[in-house]
């Protein structure tokens, strides 16, 4: 004999419906919580360094022939210098548009600059009066930060004395040269 | 006559267009939801210029200069007329230093080298320079940005983090 199931009928027409009201409580909350925390922009820091007299014995290197960068901007030109601490110097200047096309041919020379020293990683930074934040920051972002298309360089970890690749830095030390006391 | 307060009508609302705004919303708010170290909200006279850098930001900026006030520790210093200090806000300076701003970061150094002193027993952190975090408005020239840089040299901090608007990528 054939047993009748009990419960919903499958010929009947049924009118199920889905009780959302958790879910919108759940969304509300998450929404209100979101809102209250949410930092719609996002800040971040450049360092630099200023140049500081210390009693502190002098590094090692001191005595040796090394490279310094330099970068001298004006309102409207920015110049690049090369030089080396120890005759034969060999001082080389390269100028620059103080545009965002300069700019980006800067980058490019320093980036050449850093292939050619791979030891190198500190960048002097010397300004005119007049030049204002907003343009100095952006020549700070592309002497000190590698672009994605620029090769990784080599950077001595300070303490294990290691070399390690550095992907985030072209000119890792800036020092606000014009700083001085 | 029909009458209509007899009648028994079952009123429901859609509740379907508002889940999918609050769904929207959600996903908006998850994307740009932000994971950094530290979040500050940024003065409303205050523009910070664009940068491609990655470094966060890890600390509440120490020197806020908006584009007509100079604030140390949320302390007024002075303020600022066309992107300079005036001269007489300047104070006794040395070299084009703000007096002000020497004399406030000078406390705040001489206070962390005491706590140094008092919890520190690494002798080499003893006589270690100092880092500062500045935020400064877009528009004000390097004049300005020097001579704060100099008061806080004086004062023995040499290392500037310099507060920008992270480009995303």
């Amino acid at each position: 004999m054939r047993r009748k199931r009990k419960g919903i009928k499958r010929d009947e027409p049924t009118d199920i419906e889905l009780n959302i009201i958790p879910f919108i409580d759940v969304f509300s909350l998450l929404n209100t919580f979101l809102l209250f925390s949410a930092v719609f922009m996002a800040t971040g820091i450049i360092e630099v360094q200023v140049p500081f007299l210390s009693n502190a014995p002098a590094p090692k290197e001191e005595g040796k022939r090394t490279l310094e960068v330099k970068i001298d901007a004006a309102k409207n030109k920015v110049q690049v210098i090369t030089e080396y601490s120890k005759d034969p110097r060999n001082e080389q200047k390269f100028d620059f548009p103080n545009s965002k096309e300069g700019i980006d041919r800067m980058h490019e020379r320093l980036v050449a600059i850093r292939q050619a020293n791979p030891t190198q990683d500190k960048l002097t930074f010397y300004s005119e009066d007049d030049v204002i934040w907003e343009n100095i920051s952006a020549l700070l972002d592309s002497a000190k930060f590698r672009k994605q298309t620029d090769p990784i360089f080599q950077v001595k970890n300070p303490k294990s004395g290691e070399m390690e690749q550095d992907t985030q830095f072209v000119f890792s030390k800036i020092v606000m040269g014009s700083v001085i006391l | 006559m029909a009458s209509v307060g007899n009648k028994k009508d079952t009123l429901s609302l859609n509740l379907y267009p508002m889940m999918d705004i609050f769904s929207i919303l959600i996903t908006f708010l998850l994307m740009s939801y932000s994971t950094d170290p530290v979040s500050h909200d940024v003065n409303a006279g205050l523009e910070l210029p664009d940068s491609q850098t990655m470094i966060s930001l890890d600390e509440i900026p120490a020197i806020i200069v908006t584009k007509s006030e100079l604030f140390v520790n949320d302390k007024k210093i002075s303020d600022i007329v066309n992107g300079e200090v005036p001269k007489e806000q300047l104070g006794e300076s040395y070299q084009g230093a703000i007096r002000p701003v020497y004399d406030e970061l000078k406390r705040i150094s001489d206070a962390n080298k005491r706590i140094a002193v008092a919890t520190s027993t690494d002798p080499a952190l003893l006589g270690k320079t100092g880092a500062l975090t500045m935020e400064m408005d877009k528009g004000h020239p390097f004049k300005l940005m020097k001579r704060i840089m100099l008061s806080a040299q004086q004062a023995e901090f040499v290392t500037f983090k310099l507060v920008v608007t992270r480009l995303e990528n």
